[in-house]
């Protein structure tokens, strides 16, 4: 070997030694986030975080853990950053954010405006973009996270996994993750709408192990409706109906159940598995024109009425129904969303954008107040029934006293 | 008695070459006095007086015990004094008496001897009952052929004597080999004497292009060296290559084939083998039709390959014995498994002490808990547990047999147990430091796992201080090196360092046995076809 290589192979040997491993944290060393709140209080920020205990949730010991599975930390500050790491004058650990799961914003905060949060958690490095952003409706974020959960131990958790599957089989929700509000509020002609989260029950037994001792948890957390945001204020919220209207205007359902008026008397039950939509929209004689056409799929899930569903004309006659149902709930949630709030969320205006640039440039400075609040619109629905479900006509009939 | 006299010069030609070369080393000065001692006696020839002669080769051998001389008298009247010289132990005694005292003491009284020079003639071609017989004059062939085993006879009179080569066939037998076991293959394994092992492969490959090389190398211990090839097939400039650096070699003992592997190994600062080593007559067989060179080394079982490329470490002769589709199934586990064994654990101390995030929330809290009061970090923690698991297998190989199991016992409860039960160790480490010792018994060179495993150490380093960066900065440095180095002129990391359509049917995938039409391009370009077969067809309907 020549004194070269001696030299090449000292220096890096030391290398490994002068690095200090300086941002090197074991994992017993992190405080892992999963849930934060930012609240306001007065002119300060109130920043919460759930902060999962690792021993609590992997004890082997079946049954109710007799601590809780998480801690709630929280601070006031001027700022969320300063908010965060005040925390750690609490906390023996430092938070660790790349895991945060879920970020719940107080009401309150969301109608002042949730821009400054948002600069926070999308400039620092440890926060990843796809966390959902919920709103906490009619309480505080630092309630929300203060609920504990059981069969999900951590809450955070149970409040994404609700969200999620919620999302997917049943329409009044939407998960929306940090990057897709971002672009939901940086897109002309468009504004965005979160999931509202609220507490049912008492918040100060939620916060309690007492909470997981009885079947029916007496305080729980639930999902419920829809936050509509005007930029980044909050300006009210839709209803279930309205929140599932504003989900196939989006093309966000998947799966789904509708409940539709027998041609006689009585209900039946279509479960949507597939459906598409489409929104066109195009600019005549300076007035603009959006079309809804929706393309949806699905089985017949439960009958509660005497219909014959051998006949192929009981089948058009349904599907007929289901489209009059869907039609009209869609036309009342842009309706109300005209009439209450005034703002363009379906991001139809978005659609003009890209049809129609010149016009739209022409439009944008008073969308939101004059032409969404008059847009003409025409809604078609088509909708197919595939299957009937395990037995054919309903035996109700036949069997009712 | 052609190929008598054709091994006769061929060693007597040897012998000169030797007696030349340590000439010169004497003129160098660099011989102690002891050896030029030794040298002069070796060029002194052969004393005519019997007595004289016993009395010079005791001296010379230092009076030792398991030195015999036989003296008897033959002739009608028994005037004619034989002396018979052997290393008790190194021949077979009772041919000794069958073959050689026998016919002396009986048969020679029948025959005719004309003049007292005929006397040598006829007790060498027609008296004396064995095929190795050569002539000696002087008493340093005389006594080099004593120490390898051979008899000595003297006749009382004569400057001349014979040896006759009748070594103890009393070795270790053909067994099946410990290092390289296969479910489905030939079950033979070499031995520690080398002629045994030259038959071995060739009674595999019947042709009279295998060709046998032998000289001795080491000044004391003389040791038998063979390299084997196939003229036609094999690539002359390695063979050449293999010739010129054996006849640089000068030591005094040469015990194991790994002496030879560490003089003429291309790079000594690598941690990869470059001659690949092998118990396994089919193996260098297979090695010898692909135009390779074999080294064989008298008193070890393991014979040396070059040149040896980086994906032959990875591929076992079971290969070839089984499916074409399980084979190249086993061969992209075997490269799995050198991944797993040179990065799982340095990947964890990266992963887990720098980058968080890219473990799912679900692991990362169950890892968290079980990281819970472990009192050192992660790579502290991988280091004690990778070293004792280092300490078990060493443990494991130099333990006798009988308490071998003590160890698997200690070693599971130690580590897989108390270990975790106690905190010190996260259950985790132990998974992954397990998972690493198992994937490193997969590869089938026992050489090339211990070097995965010792870089694995750099590796593990290298996380802690990096993270990542780490691991890709010396991942990338261990491919250029890889790249750098030669086996024998060739390049370790063909058919992918230099990058060959055609010879990736047998790397890393092994295709059908009718696809493998050519020889590895890179090792030989001469006689490159090997095959014409067809590719199996069901019968015409016709």
């Amino acid at each position: 070997m020549t004194k070269k290589t001696i030299i090449f192979m000292i220096i890096s040997i030391l290398f490994l030694f002068i690095t200090g491993c300086w941002n090197r944290r074991e994992l017993n060393e992190l405080a892992i986030s999963v849930a934060e709140g930012i609240d306001k209080e007065d002119e300060n920020y109130k920043i919460s975080s759930q902060i999962v205990i690792p021993g609590q949730i992997e004890s082997k010991t079946a049954g109710p853990t007799s601590s809780a599975p998480v801690e709630l930390y929280t601070a006031i500050e001027d700022t969320v950053f300063e908010g965060m790491r005040e925390i750690t004058t609490k906390s023996p650990r430092k938070l660790y954010h790349s895991h945060l799961r879920v970020l719940v914003i107080g009401e309150a905060l969301a109608r002042e405006g949730i821009s400054d949060v948002l600069d926070f958690v999308s400039r620092d490095h440890e926060f990843r973009t796809d966390f959902y952003i919920v709103i906490a409706k009619d309480t505080s974020a630092e309630n929300i996270l203060s609920i504990l959960t059981s069969i999900e131990k951590i809450p955070a958790n149970n409040m994404i996994s609700s969200l999620e599957t919620s999302e997917e089989t049943w329409a009044p929700t939407m998960a929306v993750t940090l990057d897709e509000l971002i672009k939901m509020l940086v897109t002309e002609g468009k504004n965005p709408v979160l999931a509202g989260i609220t507490i049912h029950g008492d918040p100060s037994i939620g916060g309690t192990t007492q909470n997981l001792e009885k079947t029916a948890s007496s305080t729980y957390l639930k999902y419920s409706d829809m936050a509509v945001f005007k930029k980044d204020k909050l300006v009210g919220w839709l209803n279930r109906d309205q929140s599932k209207g504003y989900n196939f205007i989006m093309d966000n359902i998947n799966n789904t159940i509708t409940d539709v008026s027998c041609p006689n008397e009585g209900k039946f039950n279509f479960e949507i598995i597939h459906s598409k939509t489409k929104v066109e929209a195009k600019v005549e004689k300076n007035t603009p024109k959006v079309d809804i056409i929706i393309q949806s799929e699905g089985n017949v899930g439960e009958v509660k009425c005497n219909i014959d569903l051998s006949k192929q004309k009981t089948i058009e006659e349904l599907e007929k129904r289901i489209e009059e149902n869907i039609t009209n709930t869609i036309r009342e949630t842009i309706k109300a969303v005209q009439e209450d709030f005034g703002v363009d969320i379906f991001g139809f205006g978005d659609a003009i954008h890209r049809s129609d640039t010149k016009s739209w440039n022409k439009l944008k400075e008073d969308w939101n107040d004059t032409h969404f609040t008059d847009l003409d619109m025409q809604v078609q629905a088509d909708i197919k029934i595939r299957r009937l479900g395990k037995i054919g006509n309903s035996i109700l009939p036949e069997i009712k006293e | 008695m052609l190929i008598e006299n054709i091994r006769s010069i061929r060693r007597i030609k040897k012998g000169e070459i030797m007696r030349r070369r340590i000439q010169k080393l004497t003129k160098k000065k660099t011989k102690d006095l002891n050896s030029k001692a030794l040298d002069q006696k070796q060029k002194k020839s052969i004393i005519s007086s019997l007595e004289e002669s016993i009395k010079y080769i005791n001296e010379t051998l230092g009076n030792s015990d398991d030195f015999i001389v036989r003296k008897i008298r033959i002739g009608k009247e028994e005037q004619i004094n034989i002396g018979i010289f052997y290393i008790d132990g190194l021949v077979d005694t009772q041919k000794i008496n069958d073959f050689v005292i026998e016919p002396l003491m009986f048969d020679f009284q029948d025959k005719n001897i004309h003049s007292k020079h005929d006397l040598l003639t006829v007790i060498k071609d027609s008296t004396i009952s064995v095929g190795d017989i050569e002539d000696v004059t002087d008493y340093g062939s005389l006594l080099s052929s004593l120490a390898s085993g051979q008899i000595i006879i003297l006749v009382d009179g004569f400057t001349k004597g014979f040896t006759i080569g009748l070594t103890n066939e009393n070795y270790r037998g053909v067994t099946e080999p410990s290092q390289e076991t296969v479910v489905r293959g030939p079950k033979e394994g070499f031995t520690e004497t080398l002629r045994t092992n030259t038959a071995l492969i060739r009674r595999k490959i019947n042709s009279p292009n295998l060709r046998v090389e032998t000289r001795k190398i080491g000044e004391v211990t003389q040791t038998q060296v063979s390299i084997m090839y196939i003229r036609g097939i094999v690539n002359e400039k390695v063979l050449e290559e293999v010739r010129t650096r054996l006849s640089k070699i000068n030591i005094d003992g040469l015990l194991e084939s790994n002496y030879i592997e560490e003089l003429i190994q291309d790079k000594t600062f690598s941690p990869f083998p470059t001659m690949y080593n092998t118990e396994r007559p089919d193996v260098v067989s297979a090695c010898l039709l692909e135009g390779r060179v074999a080294i064989l080394v008298n008193g070890t079982p393991f014979v040396l390959l070059v040149p040896s490329l980086f994906i032959q470490f990875f591929q076992a002769a079971e290969d070839h014995y089984q499916r074409w589709d399980f084979s190249t199934f086993i061969r992209f586990l075997r490269i799995a498994c050198f991944f797993i064994t040179l990065l799982a654990p340095s990947l964890f101390i990266a992963i887990t002490t720098y980058h968080q995030e890219m473990i799912p929330t679900q692991l990362l809290i169950s890892l968290a808990a079980q990281r819970e009061g472990v009192p050192f970090p992660a790579f502290i923690e991988a280091l004690l547990m990778e070293i004792t698991f280092e300490i078990l297998r060493e443990g494991g190989i130099r333990m006798p047999k009988a308490v071998g199991q003590a160890i698997s016992i200690v070693g599971t409860l130690v580590i897989g147990t108390a270990a975790v039960e106690a905190g010190f160790i996260s259950a985790a480490m132990v998974i992954i430091v397990a998972i690493t010792a198992i994937a490193s018994f997969v590869i089938p060179a026992h050489n090339m796992s211990i070097s995965i495993r010792l870089i694995r150490f750099l590796f593990m380093g290298l996380a802690a201080s990096f993270g990542l960066f780490g691991i890709t900065a010396a991942f990338i440095g261990l491919i250029l090196h890889l790249c750098s180095i030669r086996s024998f002129g060739i390049p370790y990391m063909s058919p992918f360092g230099p990058y060959n359509v055609q010879d990736q049917k047998d790397s890393l995938f092994r295709l059908p046995l009718w696809r493998l039409s050519t020889r590895p391009r890179l090792i030989n370009q001469q006689n490159i076809n090997r095959e014409q077969s067809p590719s199996p067809k069901p019968p015409s309907k016709k």
